[in-house]
């Protein structure tokens, strides 16, 4: 089983951003792996070790900032990821999240190709060659490039009853190993998609379901999604995902046929894996870890470049916007004001007031202020003036 | 551009009481960026017997509401939502269309908004409308300037100058609910979207009692922050102290005034998980960016700093007291009362202030 989790660098320090224009250049900045994505490692993990299969990570951004980032998650967590995918392009620099989605949907498609065709190539091999050592060793190749599960062949010493070891051993026919072929095949389409709610620089939380909804354009049927889901499990027979989660006051439990994407939130646990057979896991799990992260470019992904970066970015981020207006400030002990209500009066022509209890007296002229003040009208504020000032 | 689409949509979500206050505070952000514009606010209803909760919402600003009322869509299930919203407005192209940034608003928005192909700005703490001018896409008349916070630093405005619906999730907390009109006149209209089948199901829905304390909802916020460790002195001093001392402030103000009053927190506190204030102050006090967003009347920030993440979710509030030792700390910056002092002094004294009324 392909489990994908999406993972992003973000900024280390919010004292040291660089942005041009609204966008953010993470070339010139420290980055981190987004806090949140630890959880979806962790749920990749514990959904890898319940069915089998490998974790392939995938980010996108500037490779020679990430790789440094990505290199520790071969080993982290319980068994770490197997496989590093980044996609990195000028042309992506800039992208909002409608754009981002639309690479990160790519490399997922792309990812779950690069599964599927070798399965195909081994079927028209058997259909077209039969009993050959040519099968043999393109299996034995594709095997080593960590591209087929032990089920289809492998070179564990432990493992003699793969599909294509028995068909080399004519214990099954062509027929029965194209079946078994495309029963592998359906299995490896039924990936899942896993991130974090969402990233600290961003903060949108937009990038899964619209990831969700990128995959599903590029396969053509819906892939569904859940969002903060904080307990999941796959069920290795049905191929489905129950899930649970908090939206709002609502807390919700759903069950989706794979594939599907799911943002893992902060209060995820991984259960106890309970593997259903350990034999299965063994046969939907791969070769072992490919440790050179894989660079992917936009013509890599056959993009369409006025879907990447600034062109494919609807959004534009403006000038800032000041917090707030200045108030008008009083401090208590020093701030002059009305101690009572204090009706209008005239001097030399002009007219004050009236003023109310709790108005600032300041640019008041000066006889006036020292004849409010000798008679108690005016003071600085006192604390015990301060509850009417709040609450009155 | 007079093919400009027109009208402003907001989904609006319901429980079992009616529409619910985010909800509220969507239509009235709807029926501000409308009246700027001319345009007519169109509210967007989906569930089971919501005829109530669509009648409710031209009372409180919608002009028109297009609901679907069908027995599929008593539980809240995504997909089935997300057609029903995306068909309506596929038909109308509306020039924006809001959600409430909440969990479910944005569990629907995102994937709306990358099948329309059409900007989403989450979040946002207001929404104007403004010319716009871009050097390399030109101007542009009467665009939805869109106001969220920045990554760590500011409030930035968020454009989408040529791609329509404008689609926006706005940050409950920042818009206050219009006051009903039962006499207001609006369109009710039903949809009946055709059902179809979805590799997924909703299995159990569970509507668990709101969180508490109820920031959004109190009157008087009395928050914590990192400062109350130590006092004037740079002393350490016993957070549950603090603690203690804010209760009695709420106390205080509760058995005076009559006003609902809640404990808040900020971020910095709250991650420090201190073990004194263990059980006390969670996750559910946090007010900010990622916390509650508040406007109460009065907000007492006590020994808080005031860093921009904290500021963006209590700066409307009506009036700010601020206590910190450091003359310096941002928060004074928008504070109506900024007392330079000990908490440790400064908060017996308005606890006393308050009491002493009550004596009089």
């Amino acid at each position: 089983m392909l489990v994908i989790a999406l993972l992003k660098g973000v900024p280390a320090r919010t004292t040291q951003v660089v942005e041009v224009g609204g966008v953010l250049n993470r070339e010139a900045m420290d980055l981190v792996l987004n806090p949140h994505d630890a959880k979806a490692i962790e749920a990749a993990d514990f959904v890898k070790r319940t069915v089998g299969g490998k974790v392939a990570a995938l980010t996108m951004g500037p490779d020679m900032k990430l790789i440094p980032l990505m290199k520790p998650l071969y080993a982290s967590e319980v068994s770490g990821v197997d496989e590093e995918y980044i996609l990195s392009d000028r042309k992506m620099a800039g992208s909002d999240t409608l754009a981002t989605s639309y690479a990160v949907s790519l490399g997922v498609k792309k990812l779950v190709d690069m599964h599927v065709k070798p399965l195909e190539e081994l079927m028209e091999m058997v259909r077209r060659a039969g009993y050959s050592e040519a099968v043999k060793s393109r299996a034995s190749e594709l095997y080593r490039a960590n591209l087929l599960p032990n089920r289809v062949y492998s070179e564990l010493p432990s493992v003699h009853d793969s599909i294509i070891q028995r068909f080399i051993a004519c214990e099954i026919t062509a027929e029965g190993a194209v079946a078994e072929l495309e029963a592998v095949k359906a299995h490896v389409s039924k990936f899942i998609v896993l991130s974090g709610i969402k990233t600290t620089d961003g903060e949108t939380g937009s990038v899964g379901p619209q990831v969700a909804e990128g995959v599903s354009e590029l396969l053509g049927s819906v892939v569904p999604h859940a969002t903060y889901v904080d307990d999941l499990y796959v069920d290795p027979g049905s191929m489905s995902i129950s899930s649970e989660r908090m939206i709002g006051s609502l807390k919700q439990k759903m069950t989706m046929r794979l594939p599907a994407l799911v943002t893992v939130s902060t209060d995820y646990r991984p259960r106890l894996p309970l593997a259903a057979s350990l034999y299965d896991v063994r046969g939907n799990g791969y070769m072992g870890k490919v440790l050179a992260a894989v660079k992917w470019t936009a013509d890599d992904l056959a993009a369409d470049p006025k879907r990447l970066g600034l062109s494919g970015s609807p959004t534009i981020v403006g000038s800032g916007v000041d917090v707030g207006k200045p108030p008008v400030q009083k401090v208590v002990g020093s701030t002059l004001v009305f101690a009572r209500d204090v009706p209008a009066s005239d001097l030399g022509g002009a007219k004050y007031g009236p003023f109310s209890k709790g108005d600032l007296a300041a640019g008041l002229p000066e006889p006036l202020l020292s004849k409010l003040q000798a008679d108690g009208s005016v003071s600085p504020l006192q604390y015990e003036m301060l509850p009417s000032e709040l609450f009155g | 551009m007079t093919d400009e689409p027109q009208g402003v949509w907001a989904y609006l979500q319901h429980n079992k009481e009616g529409l619910t206050r985010d909800s509220l505070e969507v239509l009235a952000a709807a029926r501000k960026v409308a009246d700027k514009l001319g345009h007519e606010v169109v509210g967007v209803v989906i569930g089971y017997g919501v005829s109530p909760s669509a009648k409710q919402a031209v009372e409180y600003g919608a002009d028109r509401v297009v609901y679907v009322d069908a027995p599929e869509y008593e539980d809240y299930f995504n997909l089935r939502y997300i057609d029903a919203i995306y068909g309506a407005v596929v038909e109308e192209k509306p020039y924006a269309l809001l959600f409430a940034a909440n969990e479910l608003g944005k569990d629907l928005a995102a994937r709306i908004a990358y099948r329309a192909k059409t900007g989403l700005a989450t979040d946002n703490v207001q929404l104007e409308v403004e010319d716009y001018t871009n050097p390399a896409l030109g101007s542009f008349k009467d665009l939805l300037i869109q106001i969220r916070p920045d990554f760590g630093t500011r409030l930035a405005r968020i454009y989408t100058p040529r791609h329509r619906p404008q689609m926006a999730t706005v940050r409950p907390g920042n818009f206050a609910p219009l006051s009903p009109d039962k006499k207001r006149k609006g369109k009710l209209e039903k949809l009946e979207p055709e059902e179809r089948d979805y590799p997924a199901k909703v299995t159990e829905v569970v509507e668990l009692p709101p969180p508490t304390p109820d920031l959004p909802g109190a009157k008087v916020v009395i928050s914590l922050g990192l400062g109350i460790l130590k006092d004037g002195s740079g002393r350490p001093r016993n957070p549950r102290e603090a603690y203690d001392l804010a209760v009695g402030l709420k106390a205080a103000i509760e058995s005076r005034y009559h006003l609902k009053t809640e404990l808040g927190a900020t971020r910095a506190l709250i991650y420090a998980e201190l073990k004194e204030l263990e059980g006390l102050i969670s996750k559910p006090n946090q007010v900010g960016q990622t916390g509650s967003t508040v406007k109460p009347s009065v907000y007492f920030a006590l020994g808080i700093s005031g860093a921009l993440q904290h500021r963006v979710g209590m700066q409307n509030s009506g009036k700010i007291v601020a206590v910190n030792s450091d003359p310096n700390a941002p928060i004074f910056k928008i504070a109506h009362y900024p007392i330079v002092g000990d908490l440790y002094d400064v908060v017996p004294k308005l606890i006393q202030a308050i009491g002493g009324q009550q004596a009089a």
